[in-house]
C-alpha cells in the first residue's frame, strides 16, 4: 500500500482569500462572544421559556444532523450493497457527516443548562430515554465517522514522517465494511429517533405519531447525500479542479428526488390522517392555535412543501434540470433549507401550542411565543463559521477525493 | 434494573453539617418542648400515636403518597403558593403550586390548583437521559439536582406544566419569607430543572421521628398545612384507613388528564355545578 501525498501547496493571497477569511473570521468572533456571553449569563439571554424550552438551537442540531446523514447513505451503498462507483464520493460524505455531527455537538453544549455536566448521559444511564438513546449514538456514530476518515487525514504530507502510522491509518480500509455496518445501524436508530423525541410525547397532539420517526429518517436519507453531492460541486467550482464525475452527482440527484417523493407519499398520509381525517380535539385544537398565532400553514405550504419538496423533486428528476449542476445545487439547497424549515416547524410549533390538562372549561394556558434572540443568532452564526473554516482548511489540505484506487 | 431509587443524595461538608445538625437538634428539643412536652401548651395537638398496623405499612414500605384536592371547597386565597414558594424557596415568577380561576361546564365559577402530580407513570422520568428524574417507591417523583444536565426535555414532556427551569442563578429576594414560612431546602442552581417535591423533605425526617404525613404537620407538605378551608389533604394512598383513600372511596374523583395513562397521585373532587332551579 504506497499513498503519495499531494504535492505541498500554498494560499495564494488575493482579495478574494482575504475577504473570505475575514467573514469566517467575523462569523466565528460573534460565535464567540455569543458562546461566551451564554455561558457567563446563563439561558436567560436566550429567548427560550418554560413554555418553549427549546428553539434555534435545537433546529441546527436536528437539520446538521440530517444533512450529515450523506455519510451513513453513502458507506452503506459502496461497502454494504456493493454499489462501487459511489466510492469516489465517500470521503466527502463522511467529512460531511463529520462537520454536520460536530456542528450539532457544539450547539448542543450551548444549549444544555449545565454544559460542565455533558458527559452524564455516559455515566448515568436511562435506557427508557430517547434522547439518552440518541445522546450515545450520535457519540458513537461521530467516532466511527473519524475513523472513517483516518485514512484522509494519514495521507497528508504532516504524515510523511511517520509511515508506520499512516500505514495503521490505511488498514482502517479493511474494517471499512464493518465500520459502514455498524454506522447504519447506529445511524437508523438515531437518525429515527430524533423524530421519536417528539413522536412519543403523549401530551403533545400533533406531535404523538409513529409517523414522526419514519418521516425524520427518510427526509435525512434523501436530502444528506444531496448535500454532499452540493458540496462536490460547490468545491469544483471554487478550486476549479474537476472533482467526481458529474453523471455520478446525477445519479445521487435521482436518487434523493425519489426518495424525497417516498418523503412526501408518507407525509401527505399523515397530513391526511392527523390533520384532515382525524378531528381529534386536541390536534383540532392545536392546528387552530397555531394558524391563529404563527404562520404555521404558510411554513408548512411554502417552506416545507414547496421548498422543501416541490422544487428539488422537480430538478433532480427532470432530465432538462439535472444535468445542469447549477440546478443540482439550487436544488439541493431548496431541500436542505426545507429539511431546516421541518426541523423548526415541528419543534417550535409542537410547543407552542399550549398543554390542555385544566379539568373545568373556563381556563387555557395562552399560548407560547419565540423568536431568536440576538445571542442565539450569535451562537448560530458562529457554527455557520466553524462550518465554513473546516471545509476552507479541508478543501485546502485534505485529499477528499481519492485518485485512483482508493 | 431498578428504575426506582429510594435515596436523595445530598452533598454536605462538615462545617455544613454541624450547622444543620445543631440547628434540627435544637429545633427538635424545641419542637418536643412546645408540641408534646411537659411545658407544651398545645394539649390538643398532641401527635397522635402511630397503630400498629401503620408502624406495620411503613415498615413493609408500603407508601405511596397522593393528595386529595378539594375544588369545591377551594377558595383562591393562593396560600398555598405562598406557603410552598417560602418552604422550597420558589422563584416568585415560577410557582410549583399554580391557583387559577376556571369554570364548570355550566358555567359555575372555582378555583383550581395544582402541585406536581407525582404520576406513577411519568412522562418527565421516562425522558431524562441521565436518571435525574424517578419516581421513588413510595411514589413521589423528585429531581437529583446534581445530576439533571437542563436538557428540559422533561419540561417538554410533562403534560401539566409543572416544571420549571433555572434560566438564571437566582438573586432574588424571596417575598413569602418570613411571613409564609422559611426556606426548609436549598434554592437550586443555575442550568437545572426543578418542581415540587410533595416537600419530600418533611416526610422523609418526619418518618425517621415516627410522624404520620398527613396528620402530623411537620411531617406534611407545606401547601396542606396551611389551606385554610381544608381542601388540599394529604397521606397515603396504600392505606384503606388514610384520610385521602377514605376520602376517594366517599367521593367521585377525577385525576388530570387520565386519557394519557399518566396516573397521577393527585385527585380532584369536582365543584358542584350549579342548581338549574330559576
Amino acid at each position: 500500500m504506497t499513498a503519495i501525498s499531494p504535492p505541498r501547496k500554498r494560499f495564494g493571497i488575493t482579495l478574494g482569500l482575504v475577504a473570505w477569511f475575514g467573514l469566517i473570521g467575523l462569523l466565528l468572533l460573534i460565535g464567540l462572544v455569543s458562546a461566551f456571553f451564554v455561558l457567563r449569563d446563563g439561558l436567560v439571554i436566550t429567548n427560550l421559556s418554560d413554555s418553549v424550552p427549546w428553539g434555534l438551537w435545537i433546529t441546527i442540531d436536528l437539520s446538521s444532523i440530517a444533512l450529515g446523514a450523506g455519510a451513513f447513505t453513502l458507506s452503506a451503498m459502496v461497502y454494504i450493497f456493493g454499489l462501487k462507483h459511489f466510492r469516489p464520493l465517500v470521503r466527502l460524505a463522511v467529512f460531511v457527516g463529520v462537520i454536520g455531527y460536530t456542528s450539532a455537538l457544539l450547539t448542543l453544549v450551548m444549549d444544555i443548562g449545565r454544559p460542565d455536566r455533558f458527559w452524564h448521559p455516559w455515566v448515568y444511564w436511562n435506557v427508557h430515554s430517547v434522547l439518552w438513546e440518541i445522546t450515545w449514538c450520535i457519540t458513537l456514530y461521530l467516532t466511527i465517522l473519524l475513523v472513517e476518515f483516518t485514512p484522509v487525514i494519514v495521507e497528508t504530507p504532516l504524515f510523511d514522517r511517520w509511515p508506520r502510522l499512516r500505514r495503521l491509518g490505511h488498514s482502517i480500509h479493511r474494517v471499512a465494511p464493518a465500520l459502514a455496518v455498524a454506522g447504519l445501524l447506529v445511524s437508523l436508530l438515531h437518525q429515527s429517533s430524533l423524530g421519536a423525541t417528539y413522536g412519543i410525547i403523549k401530551a403533545r397532539p400533533i406531535w404523538f405519531k409513529p409517523s414522526m420517526p419514519i418521516m425524520f429518517i427518510i427526509s435525512a436519507v434523501a436530502v444528506g447525500p444531496a448535500a454532499t453531492m452540493a458540496v462536490a460541486l460547490i468545491i469544483e467550482w471554487v478550486t476549479g479542479r474537476k472533482t467526481v464525475d458529474h453523471s455520478l452527482l446525477r445519479t445521487i440527484a435521482r436518487f434523493s428526488g425519489l426518495a424525497l417523493l417516498i418523503y412526501t407519499y408518507i407525509k401527505f398520509w399523515d397530513l391526511a390522517a392527523v390533520s384532515y381525517y382525524a378531528h381529534s380535539p386536541g390536534a383540532e385544537r392545536a392546528f387552530e392555535i397555531l394558524s391563529k398565532h404563527t404562520p404555521y400553514s404558510f411554513g408548512f405550504w411554502v417552506g416545507e412543501v414547496f421548498i422543501g419538496l416541490v422544487v428539488p423533486v422537480v430538478l433532480f428528476l427532470v432530465p432538462r434540470f439535472n444535468r445542469n449542476p447549477l440546478a443540482l445545487v439550487g436544488g439541493a439547497l431548496a431541500a436542505s433549507l426545507g429539511i431546516v424549515i421541518n426541523r423548526w416547524n415541528v419543534t417550535v410549533s409542537g410547543l407552542v401550542v399550549p398543554q390542555d390538562y385544566f379539568p373545568g372549561s373556563g381556563y387555557q394556558l395562552a399560548p407560547g411565543s419565540y423568536t431568536p434572540s440576538l445571542a442565539e443568532w450569535g451562537v448560530a452564526l458562529g457554527v455557520i463559521g466553524y462550518i465554513l473554516f473546516a471545509f476552507t482548511l479541508a478543501v485546502h489540505f485534505l485529499p477528499l477525493f481519492p485518485k485512483g484506487v482508493d | 434494573m431498578s428504575r426506582k431509587r429510594k435515596r436523595v443524595q445530598v452533598r454536605l461538608n462538615r462545617r455544613d453539617f454541624a450547622k444543620i445538625a445543631g440547628t434540627a437538634a435544637g429545633s427538635a428539643v424545641a419542637a418536643y418542648l412546645v408540641t408534646t412536652g411537659p411545658f407544651s401548651p398545645f394539649g390538643s395537638l398532641k401527635r397522635k400515636q402511630i397503630s400498629p398496623e401503620e408502624q406495620e405499612t411503613i415498615a413493609r414500605g408500603e407508601l405511596r403518597w397522593g393528595m386529595v384536592i378539594n375544588l369545591d371547597k377551594c377558595i383562591g386565597c393562593e396560600y398555598c403558593l405562598r406557603a410552598c414558594s417560602a418552604v422550597n424557596d420558589v422563584a416568585p415568577d415560577k410557582p410549583w403550586n399554580i391557583v387559577m380561576e376556571d369554570r364548570t361546564r355550566t358555567g359555575r365559577r372555582y378555583f383550581f390548583s395544582r402541585p406536581c402530580l407525582h404520576c406513577q407513570h411519568a412522562p418527565c422520568v421516562d425522558v431524562c437521559p441521565v436518571q435525574a428524574t424517578y419516581v421513588r417507591e413510595d411514589g413521589i417523583v423528585i429531581m437529583d439536582y446534581e445530576r439533571c444536565i437542563g436538557c428540559r426535555y422533561c419540561e417538554v414532556a410533562c403534560p401539566y406544566d409543572a416544571r420549571k427551569f433555572n434560566w438564571e442563578a437566582r438573586k432574588d429576594e424571596n417575598p413569602y419569607v418570613p411571613t409564609w414560612g422559611t426556606p426548609e431546602v436549598e434554592r437550586r442552581p443555575r442550568g437545572v430543572v426543578e418542581k415540587c417535591t410533595f416537600c419530600a423533605h418533611r416526610i422523609d425526617k418526619g418518618l425517621e421521628k415516627g410522624l404520620v404525613p398527613g396528620r402530623d404537620w411537620e411531617a406534611t407538605p407545606a401547601c396542606v398545612n396551611i389551606c385554610p378551608v381544608d381542601a388540599r389533604v394529604f397521606g397515603n394512598l396504600n392505606d384503606p384507613n388514610s384520610q385521602v383513600s377514605r376520602l376517594i372511596a366517599s367521593n367521585s374523583t377525577v385525576r388530570l388528564r387520565e386519557d394519557l395513562g399518566t396516573e397521577p397521585s393527585v385527585y380532584y373532587i369536582m365543584p358542584r355545578e350549579q342548581e338549574l332551579s330559576s
